[in-house]
């Protein structure tokens, strides 16, 4: 009898199961190391210089006296570097690769690095900062976006009146329609900034060893291969002289998506300094104020509709709050206002786009990435449309929505499409029509936001491939290698489950290793709810690969057809009828004996097929297939107080199949909460560039008082594309949560807020001019 | 200044300047790196520890203050290869995303659940008010304590 596998106690099929995370018990003892863990011997501690004024050009920065101070061990500024450009939109906006990572000339926000400094300690690199004389010539700023649009305003690029881009997206005809509607009502809508705030913030090793000319970056990335190109783009080297290696990433959120001055100072520090490795960590308030945050947008819409609650004609402007430099705010624009093509049917179309300058801190990527924003905006303003026909918010939404197998006006191609029954399984779930508008004398509501998301997005560069490759080790065991980042979301977990499906064994065989550039295939990164879609496409063809290559084997071996063989459950079986041929490990003993020594090595590659977005009009098929989203948001509100109590959140979502089910559902109800943050406290304020609430005591996250019960609906629409059907399912649970609840407090109290936060101030003052009025 | 500090039930001798945070110590001079650094002002619990079983924010601890103290950090609560019941709950549940709030968010529900293994929802949410997790949101959290609290009876 064939020994038991160590491996296999009792097969379970992974694909669909709620296997425990990978990382789980390192996390859970303290094991498992971060960025932040980090520490070598003589190792350097690394600080950025940054401007504190919000504009202003540099005459002189004088080092001199840091440098001679004990313990300095390297100063760096702009004349050191290539004063090379970097940006995260290069391949459709190339004009915007606008930032240095060490300014030259000018400073145009509070925060802006100009100079960096390694020392033997944290003390000495703070003093030597204090020690460098930098000369400005403060000029004049501008920090409201309607205001640097003006002529006159200071010009903070090269770009006329502070535009960087301007984005026309324009469908049919829809002023000629407008007028054949029986309504139209136009709202304006302020969504403010918020910010990713992860709990371990930015943080960097960089390692220059000159002789060698190879860099080592440890960085908190969401993006390793994306980090290695910029750094590769600034400091002229080749890509393979450069390692990025990620580490257990303490959160992302979009903020860790690009390389930071930081990132490029750390590796120029070490190579200053002999290749000492060199450490940089942000303080909390430097994550605050330099790291990228999500776009303030005046969100302005008009609407035209039947009285049947058809919708003719859409027009609008979008006017976002860039800040300083364009990272990815031209895509950010472009998702915040191309979005509601993927939810509602539309023919006539025309919203304008205007990605502004200000010289506030970066604007760039941002968890939800411009769908936050625009989901408050047209959710809020689809629910007063249909209050003002007098039509319920559900049957209005059912009446537009998008269907499956259909091209939207943008040539968006939708195949799988669970909307509808999104939306009718939270409506049954939540009670809809037993509550809606039936509790204003408890002072109660409940509102519905809809919401479509992409799984990937072809933004920084030509393709999104990525990449894997399943290795089959002697004893059985499989290492499986991709270039796809886990900040936390799981994503190690849940490739390795389709990795093991894909080549018919167990979970427990696989080890996954990820988002190291110099050993891991490439993979853009976790952006875009892209990584169980592309990444998982990309294991499911590594892990077919290696199977194909052990039945080969078998196949030559026992003179059979490969063709007539599969593996499956720990076992090379008989297609035809499923009788057992040998155990998995006897095929790994085949593939490794005297007469083959077959080294199993499979390989995946996957760039999903999509069409480039014409930024002229709007038009392309940006994503392998789209996901689609209900939520259902029940309040209660204090009138004598303005508070809003949020009560209970149902959420269903067209996951097309959960390869992870309590993953799916974690995912939901993380993205449920920084939702409510959005909606009742996050906003990031300031004065004249200044960021006025730069900690957790002036910037609330959500905690866990105030977290209201929260129901997950997974529906499962199978995607053909998807690997074992799945959809890419991040960020879409966040974009319709302010929306609901705004609608949930209209629907209990009557007062319609347009401006997030909704705060117990708004609510107070709303409710106060109504009676004025009534007065 | 000579500082002893009892860590995980073990003593260590210290040479510090004496403005040395329980934090700094933790992570710097014994390489404890279990105990988490996010907002250092006391703001997000990441850095929580248990002294003399009540969770305490390390960051704001002056190290040479909790002499003859015993301080648990997350690197003290499995026994040999067995984990401590709050963190397998927490492992089972999928309470766990980023994990870098956990280790902090655990030693305030272990110091909660030695105490009180039954709570309320409403005595959780009061213990780990003080904590802050960007990733999960909290409901998995909350049923990863319940769980532990039924094995700690």
């Amino acid at each position: 009898m064939t020994p038991r596998s160590k491996f296999v106690d009792q097969y379970v099929d992974p694909v669909g199961k709620s296997v425990p995370r990978i990382e789980g018990k390192g996390i859970v003892t303290g094991q498992t190391k971060y960025v932040f863990d980090l520490s070598f011997p003589n190792m350097l501690i690394g600080k950025m210089l940054r401007s504190p004024h919000a504009h202003a050009r540099i005459i002189s920065i004088d080092t001199s006296k840091a440098e001679a101070l004990e313990g300095v061990k390297a100063i760096i500024t702009a004349k050191d570097t290539f004063q090379i450009k970097f940006g995260s939109n290069e391949y459709f906006f190339p004009h915007t690769v606008d930032q240095m990572a060490l300014e030259a000339d000018k400073v145009r926000y509070i925060g802006d690095e100009i100079a960096a400094v390694a020392a033997v300690d944290e003390e000495t690199a703070q003093k030597a900062l204090s020690l460098i004389d930098v000369q400005y010539e403060v000029l004049p700023g501008v920090f409201e976006v309607e205001e640097a649009m003006k002529p006159g305003a200071p010009q903070i690029h090269e770009s006329q009146n502070n535009i960087a881009v301007i984005l026309p997206v324009n469908f049919g005809n829809p002023e000629r329609v407008m007028k054949e509607a029986d309504h139209v009502r136009e709202d304006k809508f302020y969504c403010p900034v918020a910010h990713p705030s992860p709990m371990e913030p930015h943080v960097c090793v960089g390692q220059w060893e000159t002789f060698a000319n190879k860099i080592t970056l440890w960085s908190s990335s969401q993006a390793p291969f994306k980090c290695r190109e910029a750094l590769a783009k600034t400091l002229k080297m080749d890509l393979n002289d450069i390692r990025v290696i990620k580490m257990a990433v303490g959160g992302a959120f979009g903020g860790k998506l690009e390389m930071l001055p930081m990132d490029f100072a750390a590796c120029m520090l070490s190579k200053k300094a002999g290749g000492l490795p060199v450490k940089i960590c942000l303080t909390r308030e430097e994550e605050f104020t330099t790291t990228r945050r999500k776009h303030g947008m005046i969100y302005k819409i008009k609407t035209g509709v039947k009285k049947d609650g058809t919708i003719l004609a859409i027009t609008g402007e979008v006017l976002a709050d860039g800040g300083a430099y364009c990272s990815y705010g031209p895509t950010v624009l472009a998702a915040a206002i191309m979005r509601i093509f993927m939810v509602y049917k539309l023919q006539h179309f025309r919203i304008t786009g205007y990605r502004v300058y200000t010289n506030n801190p970066i604007s760039g990527a941002m968890r939800g990435f411009g769908g936050v924003q625009s989901g408050f905006a047209i959710e809020s303003h689809m629910d007063m449309l249909a209050r003002d026909i007098g039509m319920d918010p559900i049957e209005f939404r059912l009446k537009n929505i998008t269907t499956p197998n259909m091209v939207t006006v943008n040539k968006m191609i939708i195949s799988t499409n669970g909307l509808r029954e999104c939306i009718e399984r939270a409506s049954t779930a939540c009670g809809w029509s037993d509550k809606r508008g039936k509790q204003k004398h408890l002072k109660r509501g409940i509102g519905i936001g809809i919401a479509a998301d992409v799984m990937g997005s072809k933004m920084y560069k030509a393709h999104e491939s990525a990449g894997s490759i399943v290795k089959v080790e002697e004893d059985g065991s499989v290492y499986f290698f991709t270039g796809a980042a886990d900040t936390g979301q799981g994503s190690n977990t849940a490739l390795s489950q389709i990795v093991a499906h894909a080549l018919g064994v167990s979970y427990s065989r696989i080890k996954c290793k990820a988002g190291d550039t110099e050993i891991t295939p490439f993979d853009t990164g976790s952006f875009a709810s892209r990584v169980t879609f592309i990444s998982g496409n990309a294991a499911l063809l590594g892990g077919q690969d290696a199977k194909l290559q052990i039945l080969e084997i078998v196949a030559k071996e026992h003179q059979l057809n490969i063709d007539d063989l599969d593996i499956k459950a720990e076992n090379v079986i008989f297609r035809k009828d499923a009788k057992v041929l040998m155990s998995f490990d006897k095929a790994l003993e085949l593939c490794y004996s005297f007469n083959y020594g077959k080294q199993i090595i499979g390989r995946g590659s996957y760039n999903p097929k999509t069409t480039p977005i014409d930024f002229r009009s709007g038009e392309g098929n940006v994503s392998g297939s789209y996901s689609f989203e209900a939520q259902i948001a029940e309040v209660e509100v204090d009138t004598d107080t303005g508070v809003v109590k949020l009560l209970e959140l149902w959420d269903a979502h067209d996951i097309g199949r959960a390869i992870n089910p309590q993953s799916v559902e974690s995912q939901i109800e993380g993205s449920l909460a920084m939702g409510i943050g959005y909606t009742f406290y996050e906003d990031l304020r300031f004065k004249n560039g200044r960021v006025l609430n730069p900690n957790f005591a002036g910037y609330r996250l959500p905690r866990s008082i105030g977290i209201p019960k929260m129901n997950t609906i997974l529906i499962e629409t199978n995607d053909p594309q998807g690997p074992f059907g799945a959809k890419g399912m991040g960020e879409a649970s966040l974009l319709p949560t302010s929306a609901a609840i705004a609608n949930a407090v209209e629907d209990a109290i009557g007062i319609r807020i347009k401006e997030l936060p909704i705060t117990p101030e708004k609510i107070m003052k709303a409710l106060k001019d109504r009676d004025d009025q009534k007065n | 200044m000579n500082v002893t500090l009892n860590i995980n039930k073990k003593d260590h001798h210290l040479d510090l300047k004496g403005h040395e945070t329980l934090l700094e110590v933790l992570r710097e001079h014994l390489s404890l790196t279990g105990t988490k650094s996010s907002c250092q002002e006391s703001e997000c619990g990441a850095c929580t520890v248990m002294i003399n079983g009540k969770a305490v924010l390390s960051c704001i601890t002056l190290a040479a203050n909790v002499q003859g103290d015993e301080i648990t950090t997350i690197e003290g609560l499995a026994k040999g290869d067995v984990l401590h019941p709050v963190q397998e709950a927490f492992v089972d549940h999928g309470s766990v995303q980023c994990g870098f709030c956990i280790p902090g968010m655990i030693m305030s529900s272990v110091s909660l659940l030695e105490k009180n293994p039954q709570p309320t929802q409403e005595e959780i949410e009061y213990a780990l008010d003080g904590n802050i997790c960007r990733c999960a949101g909290y409901p998995k959290i909350f049923e990863a304590i319940r769980a532990a609290g039924e094995k700690m009876k």
